[in-house]
């Protein structure tokens, strides 16, 4: 027995000493990329969870796109017109083909729409195109979609609908197709070893910007130390989801490199306006004045985010110049609470998840405790969390910190849910905010739009139903050599990359 | 031993179905899936929807009958999540569990059991104390320190070990050694107890006063004596390490079933924690049960219950 397990150690030891290191680590015409874990699945429309969207979308191609700058750009829709309020007709590219060699035609488009609006389908997205109420292919080139009123962030939703082939998806079904995905786009699916790779390899027939690297592999790695260690020992050329401390380990990295982004995550203290003791107008503006927002920024992030007066960022469709919001004054917001009095003394639990960065929630604490409230961080889990969440005005937490994203850049995907009594998020029953809402939902005009949105910030920095905290950033690592510009939709286009030696 | 092994048997079958209720009904307290799978932008109505594709808007009870009826078929369902069988998920994770488990074991007995036996035959000395300073402090660091510290030494500094993730068998040392000194100071310690208790016997007296060497003593008339406590404790080292190093696994990127089953409650993808606790239930019933029959190998004098 003993001899059995020395002989095991020697072979583990000779067989480390065997293979010089190093050497193996890497290739040049491979890049590695570690994301957090491995996606959910690499059916579009079966998920919603970055991991997944991180990898699929170099294998399929969208309706349209959003390019570097952010804007809305055609992919496989070259142009497009609105008919109506209600109805938008796409040009389509008739080069496309499908990985299997399969031409890429309207009969995929609208099949890839009515898949995804289908309610018996249940996609994780519905919520995302159920405003799409018909898709219909005028001919081989041609799909006019129809909503069921005028819905201005239409094309905003349309850059996360990617286009799979009918013939396939039909021919194999759901599960069959998760396992092993046939798209357009600039590499093929390769092979997915579970829990730890998806292998993509290069699509030599793509219609658009070719690949530079002949494969990728998107690897699972849930610790973000070793995801940095990775990057600083070359084994890996991007990574994701690091933080500000991390990033401070590759600025002294010989062959890694931080590289920040600005995102369209907005992060905000929620509150509950109809519960005591924020029902008191006195008591949030205190809580407005007593969060120094740039010390968070600064001093627990890093200062890669940048702090927010209104509930958009700069890269939201409904973001407006000039906006102010109360500057941070301890000292009026002790005022304010001692002016309340023993109601403001009353303990709120500050409802937190782990996935949330537990600095900034412990920061939030400290400031309002400063203050003179009575703030008690509760921790739950996050399915627990949402369901609170979006449990309508009589049960949502009194305070919660959070991070919010559409993935749409528009304003109707963030201030819809956390406004709108027809959301189960919102709770701040405001006439006038609603109003605005819908009217920003309901034009095609930009002009009527932005003018819509103006009222509902300037109603919440006078209001303050909820407190704007910053936009979010996304650290990635990259390798010294590879080129690329991170975007605030958080996507990883692989062919938007390049590698200099 | 029929009968032993027949009794034990329904013991086992017993316990499993009863692992198996617990697991089905503390998971829905804690509700459903649904609000995790969906974005944050959804409606009441979606995610209604989903939870009715899902299934998770029917009684608990009908859910529950359907569980056990699966699980009759040995069918352990598909992952909310992943949409995948269940049996797929934990088969493409087991192989890399058990060469986790096989690099620990060979680290923690390879070098666990020497020294309990340098422990014990060495009391007192120098040697011991250093041996007994190397145990204590390989079991004080916390794994997630020192399996960066590892990676930060033997790859990013020296370059001879890949950070993370699988591959060949470099891809294991530093998992193994992680995970292994950590069981290793148990073994020490195990060893050193059972070796000092069966040198303080009168047979182990007499064989010296016979003249008998130090190394004969220990291999012809010790070793065997001792070893019914570290085989119960190798036991139950195994039946953990298959339950999965979490710690280990996520710093090294290590794709075992410890890793897949946190992910799996973090995102209550219930089918998945099903199939793993139930795997781990089989596991520990077996391995008890090996155990069992091994002492009466080891020791003649053990009568199993079934077997009179």
């Amino acid at each position: 027995m003993k001899r059995t397990r020395r002989m095991l150690a020697s072979a583990l030891v000779a067989a480390c000493l065997a293979v010089p290191g190093g050497a193996a680590f890497a290739a040049k015409d491979r890049l590695t990329i570690d994301l957090v874990g491995e996606p959910n699945s690499l059916d579009p429309h079966v998920q919603w969870n970055p991991d997944s969207y991180y990898v699929y979308r170099n294998i399929f191609d969208n309706l349209v796109t959003r390019d570097d700058k952010g804007l809305i750009a055609p992919q496989v829709a070259t142009s497009w017109k609105q008919l109506s309020d209600t109805q938008i007709q796409f040009q389509l590219r008739d080069d496309i083909t499908f990985h299997d060699g399969s031409k890429l035609t309207a009969e995929d488009v609208v099949f890839s729409v009515k898949r995804i609006t289908d309610p018996k389908f249940a996609s994780p997205q519905l919520g995302q195109f159920d405003k799409i109420t018909d898709a219909v292919a005028d001919d081989a080139k041609t799909v006019t979609l129809t909503t069921n009123g005028a819905y201005p962030a239409l094309l905003a939703q349309l850059v996360k609908l990617s286009i799979v082939p009918k013939k396939v998806v039909e021919a194999v079904g759901k599960d069959a197709f998760n396992l092993a995905p046939v798209g357009s786009g600039p590499y093929k699916f390769g092979g997915w070893q579970r829990g730890v790779s998806v292998t993509l390899a290069r699509n030599d027939a793509y219609w658009g910007t070719k690949a530079p690297f002949p494969s990728v592999v998107f690897r699972a790695i849930p610790d973000a130390a070793t995801r940095v260690a990775n990057l600083m020992a070359g084994t890996s050329d991007l990574a994701a989801n690091l933080d500000g401390d991390l990033a401070k380990q590759l600025q002294t990295s010989q062959r890694a490199k931080p590289v920040p982004v600005l995102t369209e995550r907005v992060a905000y203290l929620a509150m509950n306006v109809q519960k005591e003791p924020l029902n008191d107008p006195r008591v949030r503006r205190a809580i407005a004045q007593a969060i120094d927002k740039q010390a968070i920024t600064d001093g627990v992030l890093g200062g890669t985010e940048k702090p927010l007066a209104q509930m958009l960022s700069p890269a939201h469709e409904g973001f407006v110049e000039g906006i102010k919001d109360l500057p941070f004054d301890l000292a009026k917001a002790k005022a304010q609470i001692a002016e309340v009095g023993p109601k403001a003394k009353q303990e709120i639990a500050l409802v937190t998840a782990p996935v949330y960065d537990q600095r900034v929630v412990q920061a939030l604490q400290q400031m309002l405790v400063d203050a003179g409230l009575n703030v008690k961080i509760e921790m739950t889990d996050m399915g627990s969390w949402l369901k609170r969440m979006q449990s309508g005005p009589d049960s949502i937490p009194v305070m919660a910190f959070s991070r919010w994203s559409c993935g749409c850049q528009d304003a109707d995907g963030v201030l819809f849910p956390i406004l709108h009594s027809a959301s189960g998020w919102a709770n701040a029953k405001d006439k006038t905010i609603e109003e605005a809402l819908e009217a920003g939902r309901q034009t095609l005009d930009p002009a009527k739009r932005l003018a819509a949105y103006k009222t509902v910030h300037e109603r919440i920095a006078s209001e303050h139903f909820v407190i704007p905290l910053y936009q979010a950033a996304q650290m990635y690592g990259t390798s010294k050599n590879l080129v690329w510009t991170p975007t605030p939709n958080e996507s990883i286009f692989v062919n938007r990359m390049s590698w200099k030696d | 031993m029929p009968g032993f092994l027949l009794q034990r048997a329904g013991q086992a079958l017993v316990t499993i179905l009863g692992v198996a209720t617990l697991i089905f009904f503390v998971q829905r307290l804690t509700g459903d899936p649904t609000y995790l799978l969906v974005p944050e932008t959804a409606t009441k109505a979606d995610i209604d929807a989903l939870r009715h594709a899902l299934g998770f808007d029917r009684p608990l009870v009908v859910q529950y009958l359907d569980f056990l009826a699966d699980l009759a078929r040995f069918d352990l369902g598909q992952s909310v999540v992943q949409r995948v069988p269940v049996l797929t998920i934990i088969g493409s994770r087991l192989p890399y569990t058990l060469m986790l488990a096989a690099g620990a074991l060979t680290v923690a007995c390879g070098i666990g059991i020497p020294i309990g036996i340098l422990l014990a035959v060495f009391r007192d000395s120098a040697i011991a104390k250093a041996a007994a300073g190397f145990v204590l402090a390989a079991q004080s660091m916390p794994t997630f320190w020192s399996g960066i510290l590892m990676i930060m030494v033997f790859s990013v500094l020296l370059g001879w070990l890949p950070p993370s993730s699988t591959g060949d068998l470099r891809h294991l040392v530093m998992p193994s050694f992680a995970l292994g000194l950590l069981s290793m100071a148990t073994f020490a310690r195990i060893a050193r107890s059972a070796l000092l208790d069966e040198l303080s016997k009168d047979y182990a007296r007499t064989a010296r006063s016979r003249g008998v060497r130090t190394p004969r003593l220990l291999l012809r008339h010790i070793a065997r004596n001792a070893s019914i406590p570290v085989i119960t404790v190798l036991a139950l080292e195994i039946s953990n390490l298959l339950a999965g190093a979490v710690i280990v696994e996520t710093v090294f990127a290590w794709p075992g079933i410890g890793q897949v089953t946190v992910q799996a409650i973090l995102a209550r993808d219930f089918m998945i924690v099903q199939g793993v606790v139930l795997l781990g239930a089989f596991v520990t019933v077996a391995l008890n049960l090996i155990s069992d029959v091994l002492y009466s190998v080891v020791d003649p004098r053990i009568v199993l219950d079934g077997a009179r």
